[in-house]
């Protein structure tokens, strides 16, 4: 049986047809015959997300109304363990729920567990695997949700990115994934990397439903997802990274390109002003510094329960002096404004969401500059999948939106997406 | 000899290195202060007096370990410690205990700082307030939210303290206290830890009695190598500014920030008074709508669980208000934020400091109302770092600061200006 979008089980649930408690049945057997092979959960508790459920039923109401929610594990449950992938927290348990948690359960979602995170949302991985085909990562750091959702284990479910965990592992599974701009969703109750960077973002399998899900954790009434919208101009961005995609990548966005422009749209080439060429050093130098800080704890007060990778990066960040992270903010604000600026003319850039297809193995959860580059300009992305690479796994395609107009964007990949 | 309470922590530190002076001998003396003055200040919402103790013997018997070794700290109660208790000033969380140190915790116990205990806040570092006294006068305010680490630091309880500032909370504490506090540049020192607010404005702030201090506590907390402060040999251009809001002045504020002018002025400051570029004028609504938008999402767990336990300013002021302000207001006022901080930036090319006042006037009268936070609010929007140096007195023969104001991200240069500013008024 064909899982569910968000929308659906919502309209089949309010139609009376079906009720949150079956739906959730039907989610947890999807778990219990893929898991083994996915192994997307941190932590699971069957009971407790059917105690959610019926209580949902009960209140037969809420935008969420028992919709399952997966949770990737550096995001505060009150009532499930939060362990960061990490020995240090492993079987720990917050006091609070996260905000974006208290906001969804406000609207009656189920939060049906934890989804594996890799080791503080940074490189070290966790086991999960692709679903596609498990001899390959899921993409990080956000693997299980971009997992479990692409398996049809939940319809939505949160991720983050600091560099390009949201996005990257979304484009790998094949599902929808969506950063907000920068700020635009309440971090409180997630574990933080970087206070610059980290974005809590979302993932489905529809547009619609990341609509749904944003309006939830935002506390606003929800926008629907417009189809009806003018022809966009679309700006293709191949960014100064262009050369470091696959083939296949550049081929399939040469080509969207190309029937883009032939279904109507004005489609031009858009490239950074020389200045930002280097810009992925300032996010590098950003992330350096912010994060060897945010983790003085876990470093300096169990320096042996951190990874050999983990406790790399963060000693390389202690050596990145403060003037030159000034130089970085500084230079992040102006494009910034350099990235406002492209959209006086445009309304969407077009341009990859990762290197290729997600890499062999689950050591290496892939290269995120695709995704860092937006990332420090804090504009919304969208991940729509594009088909299959030369090795048959997913390809995506990232739209980027003008700051703080998600609204604007979400509609504008359901244009494109109509036509890919 | 000066007990040792007294000293600064840069004076801690050179004595203890110089082995004329223990860790030891430091904390019981704070201890002693406190046992003297606690009933009357009410300052800490937790001691760690035994932990303290047993921390300053280890530091005695062990190398030096960095530039805070052996200095008693207080924090402010918003900031997680994985082995005291973190109240946020609220009594969902009488109980709570993190499970890790704050960033900034962490960094300054690597310096050799001692946790001391968690000073009060109030309620989630928003308006209601905790039971702190001002330390010069225990029928007024000591400010707020970090009322705690003001009082503690100011009545010689503790050598440095942090606080937060999401309006005015680390400056206007200080200034009614009569120390020095600093608000650095938004974003300086890592916020991971603490209890967000407002996560656009929320920013980590330092007290201590003498500006030599701060850059020592700051080089600490931001895990920097230490440059003591140098007064710039030649008199800077100081812009006085009053903001928008100068009919709010008390006298005493307002003679506070013109006698000031004045005396600099005679040290042979180019002193000028400005009014702030047109989008910056009036930036005190777009703060209060960052603010109130993030009420009601920031603090979502303790509305649905607790509802009962918040307060009624927390559940009126922030979570009702913040429910009615929509994406498009909300979005205003982030991008008036970085149209604010661009046309305040090229100020600087003609100046090298702002000089105003930290707060309308002295302390209120009264515990209730920890004071306007009109003179702070502007600054914490614009991301700039602030720093407020003890002047004169009111009328009521408590304390009047002054406010210097740098440049984003050229806060070692501000601490540099205030070091020739508070030589001239000296």
């Amino acid at each position: 049986m064909k899982a569910l979008t968000a929308t659906e089980a919502v309209a089949a649930i309010e139609a009376g047809t079906l009720t949150a408690e079956a739906h959730v049945r039907q989610c947890l057997d999807r778990i219990a015959e893929r898991e083994p092979v996915v192994k997307a959960w941190a932590h699971l508790d069957p009971e407790l997300a059917l105690a959610q459920a019926k209580a949902a039923d009960a209140a037969s109401a809420g935008v969420l109304r028992g919709i399952p929610l997966g949770v990737k594990d550096i995001i505060d449950t009150h009532d499930m363990p939060t362990g960061h992938n990490s020995p240090i927290f492993a079987g720990t348990q917050s006091f609070g729920d996260a905000a974006c948690i208290a906001l969804s359960r406000d609207a009656n979602a189920v939060i049906m567990g934890k989804t594996v995170t890799t080791e503080f949302a940074n490189r070290h991985p966790g086991p999960t695997t692709n679903p596609h085909n498990a001899a390959h990562t899921p993409g990080g750091s956000s693997s299980g949700s971009a997992a479990a959702v692409a398996d049809g284990h939940v319809p939505l479910a949160f991720g983050t990115q600091t560099g390009g965990s949201v996005i990257r592992p979304a484009a790998y599974c094949g599902v929808v994934g969506y950063k907000p701009s920068f700020g635009e969703f309440s971090r409180v109750g997630i574990k933080m990397q970087c206070h610059s960077l980290d974005t809590l973002g979302l993932m489905a399998r529809t547009l619609d439903d990341i609509a749904l899900l944003r309006a939830v954790v935002l506390a606003l009434p929800p926008v629907p997802v417009r189809r009806d919208g003018a022809t966009p101009r679309i700006g293709f961005c191949r960014t100064p990274i262009w050369d470091d995609a696959e083939a296949d990548t550049r081929e399939l966005l040469e080509r969207t390109a190309s029937s883009l422009a032939a279904t109507g749209a004005t489609v031009v080439d858009v490239s950074f002003a020389p200045p930002f060429h280097g810009i992925l050093e300032d996010h590098a130098a950003i992330m350096g510094f912010e994060s060897t800080r945010n983790y003085a704890d876990e470093r300096l007060r169990n320096p042996d329960k951190v990874s050999a990778e983990l406790m790399d990066g963060l000693t390389r960040g202690l050596d990145v002096p403060l003037e030159r992270y000034v130089a970085a903010q500084r230079k992040a604000a102006a494009f910034k404004a350099h990235v406002d600026s492209l959209f006086d003319e445009l309304d969407v850039l077009l341009c990859p969401s990762a290197p290729g297809e997600a890499p062999k193995g689950i050591e290496f959860t892939g290269d995120p500059r695709f995704n860092s580059i937006w990332t420090l300009a804090g504009t919304p992305c969208v991940t729509l999948p594009a088909g299959t690479g030369d090795m048959g796994l997913p390809l995506g395609v990232q739209l980027v939106g003008c700051r703080y107009e998600d609204d604007k964007l979400l509609s504008t990949a359901a244009w494109v997406a109509a036509r890919l | 000899m000066s007990a040792p309470n007294t000293l600064t922590a840069t004076e801690i530190a050179r004595q203890i290195d110089a082995g004329t002076l223990s860790a030891e001998a430091v904390l019981r003396a704070h201890l002693d202060r406190i046992d003297q003055r606690d009933a009357d200040v009410l300052a800490w919402s937790h001691l760690a007096r035994d932990a303290a103790l047993e921390k300053a013997k280890a530091l005695d018997r062990g190398p030096r370990k960095g530039l805070l070794h052996g200095v008693p700290m207080g924090v402010k109660d918003i900031i997680d410690s994985y082995d005291q208790p973190t109240g946020y000033g609220s009594p969902i969380y009488k109980t709570h205990q993190p499970l890790a140190d704050a960033a900034t915790v962490a960094l300054a116990r690597d310096a050799g700082a001692i946790l001391l205990g968690k000073t009060v806040t109030t309620e989630f570092a928003n308006r209601f307030p905790g039971p702190t006294r001002n330390p010069h006068n225990p029928a007024h305010t000591p400010g707020g939210s970090s009322s705690g680490s003001a009082a503690a630091v100011a009545d010689y309880q503790v050598t440095l303290a942090t606080g937060t500032q999401t309006g005015g909370s680390v400056i206007r504490p200080a200034a009614f206290c009569g120390i020095v506090g600093y608000k650095p540049t938004y974003g300086h020192f890592p916020t991971a830890g603490m209890k967000a607010n407002t996560e656009w404005l929320d920013t980590i702030g330092a007290y201590a009695r003498s500006l030599d201090d701060i850059a020592l506590f700051r080089a600490a907390l931001m895990a920097i190598p230490y440059r003591p402060i140098e007064a710039p040999l030649s008199p800077p251009r100081i812009a006085v500014c009053y903001t928008h809001h100068k009919a709010e002045l008390s006298p005493e504020g307002r003679a506070a920030v013109e006698s000031a002018a004045a005396a600099l002025a005679k040290a042979g400051a180019k002193v000028t008074e400005i009014d702030l570029p047109a989008p910056v004028s009036d930036m005190t609504a777009g703060q209060k709508t960052l603010s109130a938008f993030d009420g009601p999402r920031a603090h979502a767990d303790e509305a649905r669980r607790f509802q009962d336990l918040l307060s009624k300013s927390l559940r009126e002021d922030k979570l009702a208000a913040g429910a009615k302000i929509d994406h498009t207001a909300w979005t205003a006022a982030r991008r008036l934020g970085e149209h604010g901080r661009a046309a305040v930036d090229a100020l600087f090319d003609d100046i090298d400091v702002i000089l105003t006042a930290p707060a309308p006037g002295e302390a209120p009268v009264g515990l209730g109302f920890t004071g306007h936070a009109t003179f702070n609010l502007l600054w914490t929007y614009l991301w700039m770092p602030c720093v407020t140096l003890p002047f004169t007195r009111g009328p009521n023969g408590l304390p009047v600061g002054i406010q210097l104001v740098g440049r984003q991200h050229e806060d070692a240069r501000l601490l540099d200006l205030a070091a020739w500013v508070q030589g001239a008024l000296r």
